[in-house]
């Protein structure tokens, strides 16, 4: 109990909740020499089922593009322009001024060097953090916590997924914890303390090494989220999340950030982006997935406000899909794809990473685009940047990774 | 690890009984025997019972010793040999689960039907309910029509998270006047009740579904024969209408049926051949998938399973292979179906080459090829290459379905195959039509890979997270031995020692549906609706036939346990024992004999876990038995009885119920 009033007291202060639409910050003119590692945020998302990034991030400037995709390209008229070369899905629309202003980055071409077309294994490795390696037991979104700067007292806060289930890449020696939904985060509703207690002690008492943990990690974040009661934080004005899952995981996401329970890291993820069959173009399958995903982000950012300051986004995906459409105006499982990466200190408003090219001899196997950069680089100066953790070589135990070769996405 | 602490009063108890550790065989000519264990005879029963069924319920230890273990195992593993009417009285309401998908469609129409009615394409129904159905949907139609159409309409309907103020009083109207009406219609006999509802106009008919809900639509349908309530349903929603019968009778017969080992591979097997209710047609088509693809083949050959699924409407609709087009084939070259022979039509078609019909696409869809390797048969190191899995999309082109929306069924389209011979594994597959794809399932399904995948996530399910290797290889040896029997591979399982192994008591961890379905069957809660468990299934992340990937749920424990899904049980099993669940009734006083605080504790213990309770469980509960909170004690009342439900709740959250 101590630890919860402590925390919230020192960190409440802090707790400035945005009103206006676009903090302050956003000028750019305020921001100016970094906060400490205490606040600072990573939150990662994961679009299961292989996005098109073809279509995301568009090479309308690709001459091979639009003879590849003769029934689901996207037109260069309805792309939103980014360099003259490539241009979003006008979905993204929400995240447009997030560019122009400098704070959305996109990584081309990005992905996992292993060759697996398999969802499962190939988001296996992407969590793991070890393409290739399936002994690896633990995610590297917990290795990187493990090895980073900590507070004393840590948070039970410290590591969330939004979702019934905690996924692979959050899964290791770091305390983590799975919250569904924040207002039924705790047993028995309001007037039965008698009853959690009992299973509090319980499962304090267990005997059973799995269970045990677990249940001390969430029966101190059941107490930390009662007296912090992040519910009360509406969303700030002009922060319209989208209806669904996703919407709601970040909405939540963002409660908990500003009710200050100490979130270092967190996950989320959407779902819906396997488009074999009539993934359509400007409109239609992709089109919605998509447009729900950028809503989300976009009303995130607004609703963090200031806090978005020290909160850093990165957004991937298992591997792209086929430059070519398949018989069924869709696309089948291809390799590289793209990331975003948005927040504060990010250096946005430019597509970082070497463009392969979509001609025959250019493409992976003669049918995807080509990874020219591993995700564990994106991934990789976030952690040693942000977080603050230098022991790279910990995180990504089978990758190179040293910070003359970052890609400088991050200011 | 666990403390035994009641186990012992329960050996005695059936050493009154008189049940040694007598050796039976399984079947009569099988010679094999359980292997030597150093699990006690009634800790074996109970593990038995916990790996082979849903959970043990009171008493069934006893029975299963009383009967032999063996015995009872031998009889599981032939579950038409076990009597199970009780639980077919309980599904008769749910007509769906016997029709056809035709018969499903037809009945409750999908937005396909209506809008062929409303373009005249087919004709309304005859009979006055279904009319009924009809003429609802037909409107509901109609008004999605003329919202699109009218201007900014698109943009209403996407925005829709908020109700307009006149939607909403609209809608408070309807559930009030459907109130008065509902009051009003209660005195009429059923029949008379239906008849007026069929009066009413289509739009008051879907207000007044709509609007009738929990314990009024309860007494409203109380007395009506299961078609009326069915139309009732309908009027509103018909698909819901279809998955709500689904899901109940999946939970139904996983706590009732007495042949629950086939409940549970059937569990198995549709995970494991895993098709989304979500995606388009397979809302209709899970019904017919579940009951004559899954379920006949549970305990049998795994070829014919894998050739079952490959033919079923919901996975070749699932994993688009109904889709696949070879791109050398007839229909990619847009030669006539019909007319002279077939090389005029060929001429013909190179001479004059037609542009290709609208909406119509030509060419190879690898989803299925993929999965069928690395998820159905080899597992994604089962040695495979992309290669493969475009020869194997080659060879499938033209497994195609006749109107999958209308509730067609498997064919194969001749001018949908890729002509010419195939390279599978090495293989060459001889061009030859339809019988390709049979003798790529044959190749697959004798495949060691396949032998020990299969092997490994059976293991997996039955013994541990991380089965001995040894128990695989066993295993694995018998599927390719005996031509992927089944029930022979799980014959093999069950007489290895690995399987019987103290380090495998209570070494799994119960799946959510393990869970509710376990807890269920503990407490022997008489389930009138199965609707507020599927509701929990779903926010414990486990919604039935709700798994989107085709990879399925996970069976093993990391993938279960976490802060939300604990959370999640400890809720769900206050809520049932409290009577929070509706149409789920538990009585727990009727399991307790005992009045004393500590007498209730040992009763519930040996009924919910068969006495098996740690110490520090039992502790912490029994120094608990003085709190109000929990005994319902007041100060003054020393005598008042212990709440045996908040006991059994606290039993069923504790971290024993959560192991199986």
């Amino acid at each position: 109990m101590s630890i919860t009033r402590r925390i919230f007291l020192r960190d409440s202060a802090l707790a400035v909740v945005g009103t206006a639409a676009i903090p302050s910050f956003l000028t750019r003119a305020a921001f100016g020499a970094a906060a400490g590692a205490r606040n600072k945020r990573l939150v990662v998302i994961f679009q299961r089922g292989a996005a098109d990034g073809l279509n995301i991030v568009v090479p309308h400037g690709e001459q091979g593009y639009y003879a590849m995709r003769p029934s689901i390209n996207i037109p260069r008229n309805s792309v939103i322009d980014l360099d003259g070369f490539f241009g979003l899905h006008p979905a993204m629309s929400p995240l447009q001024a997030l560019w122009d202003q400098r704070h959305l980055a996109i990584i081309h071409a990005a992905g996992s060097p292993d060759p697996t077309r398999s969802h499962f294994d190939a988001q296996d490795f992407m969590e793991s953090g070890t393409p290739g390696l399936k002994a690896t037991e633990d995610g590297w979104l917990n290795r990187a916590l493990h090895s980073a700067f900590a507070p004393a007292e840590k948070s039970a806060f410290r590591a969330v997924a939004l979702g019934p289930s905690l996924p692979r890449i959050l899964t290791g020696g770091e305390p983590a914890i799975a919250v569904n939904n924040i207002n039924d985060f705790g047993v028995g509703g309001r007037n039965s303390s008698s009853v959690a207690n009992t299973f509090e002690a319980m499962y304090a008492n267990s005997v059973d090494a799995v269970l045990h943990g677990t249940g001390n990690e969430t029966f101190e974040a059941v107490k930390m989220l009662k007296s912090a009661n992040p519910a009360k934080y509406a969303p700030a004005p002009g922060a319209n999340y989208p209806r669904g899952r996703f919407g709601e995981s970040l909405k939540e996401l963002a409660q908990l950030i500003k009710a200050n329970l100490g979130v270092q890291v967190a996950f989320a993820d959407i779902g819906g982006w396997d488009h074999h069959v009539n993934e359509g173009s400007t409109q239609g399958q992709l089109a919605n997935v998509l447009r729900e995903f950028s809503q989300s982000l976009g009303a995130f950012w607004i609703d963090l406000g200031d806090l978005a300051e020290d909160t850093v986004v990165i957004t991937m995906s298992e591997f792209g899909r086929t430059a070519r459409e398949n018989g069924n105006r869709g696309t089948d499982h291809g390799h590289a794809n793209v990331m975003f990466v948005m927040g504060g200190p990010v250096k946005g408003g430019k597509v970082y990473g070497r463009w392969p090219g979509l001609d025959q001899s250019q493409l992976y196997e003669g049918r995807d685009l080509a990874v020219t950069t591993d995700f564990r680089r994106v991934i990789g100066e976030a952690v040693y940047q942000h977080l603050g953790n230098k022991n790279l070589d910990r995180v990504f135990p089978t990758f190179p990774n040293q910070p003359g070769t970052f890609l400088h996405v991050l200011g | 690890m666990v403390l035994s602490r009641r186990v012992t009063g329960l050996i005695v108890l059936i050493a009154g009984l008189g049940v040694g550790t007598s050796v039976l065989a399984f079947g009569k000519k099988d010679k094999h025997s359980l292997p030597a264990s150093q699990m006690e005879e009634s800790k074996r029963a109970l593990h038995a019972l916990n790996r082979l069924t849903f959970g043990p319920r009171a008493g069934d230890v006893q029975r299963v010793l009383a009967m032999g273990l063996e015995k009872w195992i031998d009889e599981q593993l032939h579950p038409e040999k076990v009597d199970d009417h009780a639980v077919e009285a309980r599904l008769a309401p749910f007509r769906t689960l016997r029709m056809d998908t035709r018969e499903i469609v037809e009945n409750f129409p999908s937005q396909q039907v209506i809008k062929a009615v409303a373009e005249g394409k087919q004709s309304m129904p005859s009979d006055a309910a279904q009319r009924a159905v009809y003429r609802a949907q037909l409107e509901r139609y109609e008004e999605k029509k003329e919202r699109k159409e009218e201007p900014g309409g698109s943009e209403a309907a996407t925005g829709g998270d908020k109700l307009s103020d006149e939607q909403r009083a609209r809608r408070r109207e309807d559930r009030f006047y459907a109130d008065v009406k509902a009051e009003e219609m209660l005195d009429l006999p059923p029949d008379q009740r239906f008849k007026e509802i069929l009066k009413m106009s289509p739009a008051e008919q879907r207000g007044f579904s709509n609007a009738l809900k929990g314990n009024r639509r309860d007494d409203f349908m109380e007395g009506m024969d299961s078609r009326q309530r069915e139309t009732l349903m309908a009027l509103n929603n018909p698909q819901q209408v279809v998955t709500d019968e689904l899901v109940q009778g999946n939970l139904l017969r996983a706590i009732y049926s007495e042949r629950q080992l086939d409940e549970v591979m059937m569990d198995f097997w549709f995970n494991h051949f895993n098709v989304f209710i979500g995606k388009g047609a397979d809302r209709y088509l899970l019904t017919s998938y579940e009951r004559d693809v899954i379920r006949p083949h549970g305990l049998g050959k795994f070829e014919e399973l894998l050739v079952a699924t490959a033919q079923s409407p919901a996975m070749l609709f699932y994993l688009d292979n109904w889709l696949s087009v070879g791109p050398n084939s007839d229909a990619a070259n847009g030669i006539p179906k019909h007319g002279p022979d077939r090389n005029r039509r060929r001429r013909m078609a190179r001479r004059f080459p037609q542009k290709q019909a609208k909406g119509k696409r030509n060419g190879l869809n690898e989803n299925y090829g993929r999965e069928l390797m690395e998820l159905h048969t080899l597992g994604v190191n089962g040695g495979y290459t992309q290669k493969d899995v475009t020869e194997v999309a080659r060879v499938f082109t033209g497994w195609t379905l006749k109107q999958p929306k209308q509730g067609g069924g498997f064919t194969f389209e001749e001018r949908m195959h890729e002509p010419g011979d195939k390279i599978v594994l090495g293989h060459r597959i001889k061009s030859g039509g339809e019988k390709e794809g049979r003798e790529v399932l044959h190749l697959l399904a004798r495949n060691p890979s396949t032998a020990r995948f299969i092997c490994t996530k059976l293991a997996g399910r039955f013994v541990s997270d991380n089965p001995p290797t040894s128990l695989v290889d066993r295993m694995s040896q018998k599927f390719l031995k005996k031509d992927g029997d089944i029930r022979e591979v799980l014959k093999a399982m069950l007489e290895s020692p690995e399987f019987w192994s103290l380090e495998a008591y209570r070494a799994k961890v119960k799946t959510p549906l393990e869970f509710v379905v376990s807890g269920v069957r503990a407490t022997g809660a008489d389930v009138g609706d199965a609707t507020p468990l599927a509701r929990q299934l779903q926010s414990m992340g486990m919604p039935l036939y709700g798994a989107q990937p085709p990879t399925g749920y996970s069976t093993k424990a990391d993938a279960w346990v976490n802060s939300s899904s604990l959370l999640g049980r400890m809720n769900f099993a206050l809520a049932l024992t409290g009577g929070k669940l509706k149409g789920v009734r538990v009585d727990a006083d009727t399991n307790v004999a005992s009045h004393d605080p500590p007498g209730v504790l040992a009763e519930l213990e040996n009924t919910l876990l068969a006495g098996d309770v740690s110490k520090q469980t039992h502790d912490t509960i029994a120094a608990k038995l003085d709190d109000p909170a929990i005994t319902q004690r007041k100060l003054d009342d020393a005598a008042r009885a212990p709440d045996v439900k908040v006991i059994t709740g606290l039993l069923l959250g504790s971290p024993e119920f959560q192991r199986r």
